[in-house]
């Protein structure tokens, strides 16, 4: 007779288990990275050290890998508030460079001589007004007539993206600098609209990062318009029959979606750039949001830990380079943990089972559901 | 709920600092013990581009083959803006002495990472900036455009040329004139007609462009970015191609005519051997056919021997400095006279250009 496995939800799974599968799956990755390493002639254990090194090993590594995940926990709020209202918004990297765009003129148009809490405000929350109303050309359509967010909010980072190439490289627009004659850059913005650096490059932007984080943790968790907000993920039919307004729901969600995308790239711009720069920007930051909030499973608070964990995966890519490890090997390691990850979070929401279910195993059952 | 995906990434992470902890201990005691020459160079592209970073990449062989002792890091694919300052102080702290970067956009981050490892010399490619540990270099790519331009055209039968082009900037500007120049000593009435792509190394858009001037009449493809695909559009239309940075008549042995190309090697050498002596002064180094950084590629079949001859007397003119590529004053795209001006801020197209030089 066949014995075929079953895939079914485990339900509450046992704490242990909560902790061991992750540590598990990674161990996993780094087993199976270590024997690609050692087939492609590698010496994994000092690939693995360059790699630890490098992102955790001092603290200089350490604190360029929270500037790395800076933006990422932006944009990856940004992808997790929006999916769990069911709001497909992949265009988080629109959102992100429209809000560098506005936050850079701002910080252009501002005079020299603003104070720089003034300056900094400003400049900050005009990204987060430009993710908005971003956001809100695809918001407004899907929620009045029904249109596809998934394929407006594409489409808009397309557009976003080459309006931002089109200021620098393309005119003579205020965004670029007047005295970069050789190669067309972005205009500096004002000195005080910086936000300032307290180690190395790491700036107080990450704390406006995890704060975000947390306030939407927050609000979703703990507050009653949070509580409408998850009856409307899931199911906007048992939302509609609460008497709930669904259409206005979504709309705030989108818009609070680009905000933390826009914000994003205000931050960027105020912080560790300086200016708007399209080759600064075009890096994807919007679409690893979206990786780092499926990881973290939509939960803002674990999106701060996952975002660490790709900072310190990208910084450690060109890194392994210098060792000798060739940037396409360094790409699938990369890719092989990532991968681990998302299938160890499978094992966890999941078990697998034989069909034929013997009375001890109903008795286990019973035991891991009541534990 | 919420404890269950927390517990997930922070276990995630104490995996990871543990294993830090017991690796990063034995890594730190290697670096010190050798006492060889550590020199590094970042690349924007792959070094299997073919086109500039690969050219970068022979200059590193050449230095490699030539100065004894030497450990050569090569980092490719790295993306400018500021994460490359920390891939920069990363390799600074990793013990070389000596560290180029080949692309426009890691000036600043490259500036910023020279004034936290004061003790380690910065030689950036194409920018304008210099510090006390930072110098910049670039070359006469305008002399090799003129000449291939002569090539181009005494092939071209429509009088239409195709250039595909990079971004509106005085580099790509320099190169576009002086190729048109070229090739209107040989043809005065051809034309080159510039589609600008914004781009430096996308395969597909450029390979676009190509064929739309290809659709258009033009039956020679110039270019300035660094993949071989206009070239591949223009052998497979049967019309001729001029390449750049380096010899990539290997991908249209049919329409390759010939390529202004970059031997960046004796300047890598010099450069490395002067930093090894102590002797090393920030300087802007602007290289020239005289002094071999600039050259010119093997012709293809189609240019006549008597072209070949032509384009070695124009080539040693420039070398002996009796030939200058801009004449000044100079005749712009609207036919009239102006003065050349400043070439590194150059803003307009000569006589001869189809196309705006805006975008």
């Amino acid at each position: 007779m066949t014995r075929r496995l079953i895939v079914e939800p485990r339900g509450l799974a046992p704490w242990w288990l909560k902790l061991l599968i992750p540590v598990a799956s990674v161990f996993a990755a780094l087993i199976v990275g270590a024997l690609f390493l050692s087939l492609t002639g590698n010496d994994w254990f000092e690939v693995y050290g360059k790699m630890l090194d490098t992102a955790f090993g001092s603290g200089r590594g350490f604190a360029e890998t929270l500037v790395s995940a800076t933006p990422l926990i932006l944009t990856g709020v940004a992808a997790a508030i929006a999916f769990r209202m069911l709001v497909w918004n992949i265009g988080g990297e629109g959102q992100l460079i429209f809000g560098a765009i506005v936050a850079a003129g701002v910080g252009i148009w501002l005079s020299g001589s603003t104070p720089p809490i003034i300056a900094i405000t400003a400049v900050v929350i005009a990204g987060a007004v430009g993710g908005a109303f971003w956001a809100s050309l695809s918001a407004v359509p899907k929620v009045y007539l029904g249109t596809n967010e998934i394929i407006t909010t594409l489409m808009l980072n397309f557009i976003a993206l080459n309006l931002m190439q089109y200021l620098v490289l393309g005119s003579f627009s205020p965004w670029r600098d007047p005295e970069a004659t050789q190669f067309p850059q972005g205009r500096p913005i004002i000195d005080t609209g910086r936000i300032p650096e307290f180690f190395h490059r790491l700036d107080w932007g990450l704390f406006i990062a995890i704060a975000v984080a947390v306030l939407a943790w927050f609000v979703i968790s703990k507050t009653r318009s949070g509580f409408e907000y998850r009856i409307v993920g899931d199911s906007f039919d048992t939302a509609r029959y609460a008497g709930i307004k669904v259409p206005k729901k979504v709309l705030g969600t989108f818009l609070a979606s680009g905000a933390a995308a826009g914000l994003a790239g205000s931050i960027l711009v105020a912080g560790i750039l300086g200016k708007m720069d399209p080759r600064s920007l075009d890096l994807g930051l919007g679409f690893i949001g979206i990786i780092v909030a499926a990881l973290a499973r939509l939960n803002p608070i674990a999106i701060i830990p996952v975002a660490i964990l790709m900072g310190a995966l990208n910084n450690a890519g060109p890194a392994l380079q210098s060792i000798g490890v060739p940037s396409a090997t360094v790409t699938i390691l990369q890719g092989a943990i990532l991968l681990f990850a998302v299938a160890g979070e499978f094992l966890i929401a999941n078990r697998f089972r034989r069909p034929d279910r013997t009375p001890e195993d109903a008795e286990m059952k019973a035991e891991v559901s009541a534990a | 709920m919420a404890r269950k995906r927390w517990t997930f990434a922070i276990a995630l992470m104490l995996v990871l600092a543990l294993f830090a902890a017991a690796c990063g201990s034995d890594d730190g005691g290697s670096s010190s013990g050798d006492e060889e020459f550590k020199i590094a160079f970042v690349h924007v592209g792959p070094t299997a581009d073919k086109g500039w970073s690969w050219a970068h990449d022979q200059g590193a062989k050449y230095l490699e083959a030539n100065m004894p002792g030497v450990k050569i890091t090569t980092l490719e694919s790295i993306d400018e803006g500021p994460d490359s300052q920390r891939v920069f102080e990363d390799l600074a702290a990793d013990g070389n002495t000596l560290i180029f970067g080949t692309s426009f956009g890691y000036m600043d981050p490259m500036l910023a990472a020279a004034e936290n490892f004061p003790d380690v010399t910065f030689v950036h490619a194409t920018g304008y900036k210099t510090s006390d540990n930072m110098g910049n270099y670039f070359g006469a790519a305008e002399e090799g455009r003129y000449l291939s331009g002569m090539a181009a055209g005494e092939r071209t039968e429509t009088n239409l040329i195709g250039y595909v082009a990079a971004f509106p900037i005085p580099e790509v500007l320099r190169g576009i004139n002086a190729f048109t120049l070229g090739v209107r000593e040989i043809n005065p009435d051809a034309e080159v007609q510039v589609v600008w792509t914004s781009t430096w190394l996308d395969p597909t858009k450029e390979g676009d462009a190509a064929q739309a001037l290809l659709d258009a009449g033009a039956d020679v493809i110039a270019m300035h970015q660094d993949t071989p695909a206009p070239g591949q559009k223009a052998e497979a239309a049967g019309a001729g191609w001029v390449g750049y940075n380096t010899d990539m008549s290997e991908f249209a042995p049919n329409g390759w005519l010939t390529a202004a190309i970059w031997d960046w090697g004796p300047f890598y050498l010099t450069t490395a051997e002067a930093v090894k002596a102590g002797t090393w002064k920030p300087e802007v180094v602007y290289g020239h056919m005289a002094d071999g950084m600039v050259d010119i590629a093997s012709f293809g079949p189609s240019v006549s021997d008597e072209m070949q001859a032509l384009i070695e007397t124009r080539k040693q003119e420039i070398i002996d400095g009796t030939f200058a590529v801009f004449p000044d004053p100079i005749v712009n795209q609207d036919g009239v006279e102006q003065p050349l001006g400043d070439i590194f801020g150059m803003d307009f197209f000569v006589e001869g250009v189809i196309g705006s030089p805006k975008s």
